[in-house]
């Protein structure tokens, strides 16, 4: 079985999702500057651009863990104006198609591996302890952890800590996935295991937006590169081509940067 | 003993008058913590009022306005309701500002995770925040309540007779030297007592953290 095929066991759709002119400031500092992006169903996009370019903001705008001022969210039949009230039925809709993965893990340290893909699985989609019991074993099988299921993130690596927190995401189903620099807070050996969950994910057909630094990554898996800076989106199309021939003088400059180094 | 069975006398309604506090205290103060933190501010301020308000004045001050400045209708305080409605109010505002701490100190992408799961509010504050903020403050609680129960002890000044006021009252009837044994004793007494809150909260303490980390 692969991941998504577990992943969507009650096949959730492939969806793409499109947004359009989110803006953002915080006071009067502008953080997202009329950013736009339509993602295809099944296809991976990664994000990538120096630090402060509003990367990360724009990905948390997505599942709305920021509140854009403006623009529009168009998932299945859901659109939604984060600048106007959301009510909580679309909200909660958002949520179940787009599940995310953090920089920091954010596991439950006060529940085991297990109870922490399983709680979610039981107070948002209703299934039974031992069905979500079940499907998080499935789970941790496949990001090969299953000998962890009845630890505690503590005494988990990072690694293994960040696979779980992947398969709790899977675990409710989502249509798409968000991935806020899931390997930056990993030593690089470790982040691979990260990568290579995350490569078969890819392969299996999952819709993924990757906020990341890793540009091998970036280039070899994902289907179209967004080049971010100074809030907004100045560079998107095929990854190779733009790493081998950037149109903007500001990616350019990045990308030197990071992959000369 | 004369001085010991005296002190022993009061022994029920210390623990009575910490006990029915604590009780108040724990419970009251689950509310006023969540209103510490809303987003709402006037909610938010008025908690706030109400907790400095309670804090700023001396548990003494509430204990007497309580007794004998509450006249409703036909209705006063008895002595012990003042005592354990008064320190009881004041439990609530010390252990939500406790509470308002470790809800604080429980890291962001907690919550986070949480909502980008799809979990709703109540789900996510008492299966994702209360478990951890609780393990964070139960140190802090058991310290309270230690001193609550030596702050029971003012209770004397409104004349419940809890072991302070039987000390009082024996020492009254003894004036000699025998008169200081009963606070001799009632030291050891409130000693005693404080021991096993603070042995059995290092306990608890320790167990959950094994869990965590186990």
């Amino acid at each position: 079985m692969t991941l998504s095929e577990i992943a969507d066991g009650k096949l959730a759709p492939r969806l793409g999702i499109k947004l359009d002119n989110i803006s953002k400031r915080y006071g009067d500092n502008t953080v997202l500057d009329d950013v736009s992006l339509h993602v295809e169903p099944g296809t991976v996009t990664a994000l990538i651009g120096p630090s402060g370019a509003g990367k990360s903001t724009f990905l948390r705008c997505i599942n709305l863990l920021e509140r854009p001022d403006s623009g529009t969210i168009q998932v299945d039949q859901h659109t939604i104006e984060p600048g106007k009230d959301v009510n909580s039925r679309d909200l909660a809709a958002l949520r179940r198609t787009v599940g995310m993965v953090f920089q920091s893990f954010n596991l439950f340290p006060h529940m085991s591996a297990l109870k922490n893909i399983s709680f979610p699985q039981q107070k948002v989609l209703g299934r039974s302890k031992d069905e979500a019991d079940e499907r998080s074993m499935q789970l941790l099988e496949r990001v090969g952890l299953k000998e962890k299921a009845h630890q505690h993130p503590g005494r988990c690596s990072g690694g293994q800590q960040q696979r779980i927190a992947i398969a709790r995401a899977l675990a409710l189903d989502p249509s798409i996935m968000l991935f806020d620099e899931p390997t930056s807070a990993l030593d690089p050996e470790v982040g691979l295991e990260v990568l290579a969950v995350m490569r078969e994910l890819a392969a299996d057909g999952m819709t993924m937006i990757v906020v990341t630094h890793e540009m091998q990554f970036a280039r070899d898996v994902s289907d179209t590169l967004v080049v971010m800076a100074d809030c907004r989106i100045i560079e998107q199309g095929d990854p190779r081509a733009i790493m081998s021939d950037p149109q903007e003088a500001r990616t350019r400059r990045f990308l030197r940067a990071v992959l000369e180094r | 003993m004369d001085a010991l069975s005296a002190v022993l006398q009061g022994l029920p309604m210390t623990i009575v008058l910490t006990l029915s506090a604590f009780a108040i205290g724990i419970v009251g103060a689950v509310p006023l913590a969540v209103g510490l933190s809303s987003s709402n501010i006037l909610v938010r301020l008025a908690c706030r009022l109400f907790v400095d308000l309670v804090r700023g004045v001396p548990i003494i001050v509430w204990l007497f306005l309580l007794k004998f400045g509450i006249q409703i209708g036909t209705f006063k305080f008895n002595p012990v309701g003042a005592a354990i409605v008064g320190l009881g109010v004041v439990s609530v505002a010390y252990l939500a500002e406790i509470y308002r701490g470790g809800l604080q100190a429980v890291p962001r992408g907690q919550g986070e995770a949480a909502h980008a799961l799809g979990l709703t509010r109540g789900t996510t504050f008492y299966g994702v925040m209360v478990p951890q903020a609780f393990r964070i403050v139960s140190p802090s609680i058991a310290t309270y309540l230690t001193g609550l129960l030596k702050d029971s002890s003012i209770a004397s000044t409104i004349i419940v007779a809890e072991m302070v006021f039987q000390s009082q009252s024996f020492a009254r009837q003894h004036p000699t030297v025998e008169g200081i044994l009963p606070y001799i004793l009632v030291g050891i007494l409130y000693i005693a007592l404080s021991l096993p809150v603070a042995y059995l909260s290092r306990r608890l303490d320790s167990r959950m953290r094994k869990a965590v980390y186990a």
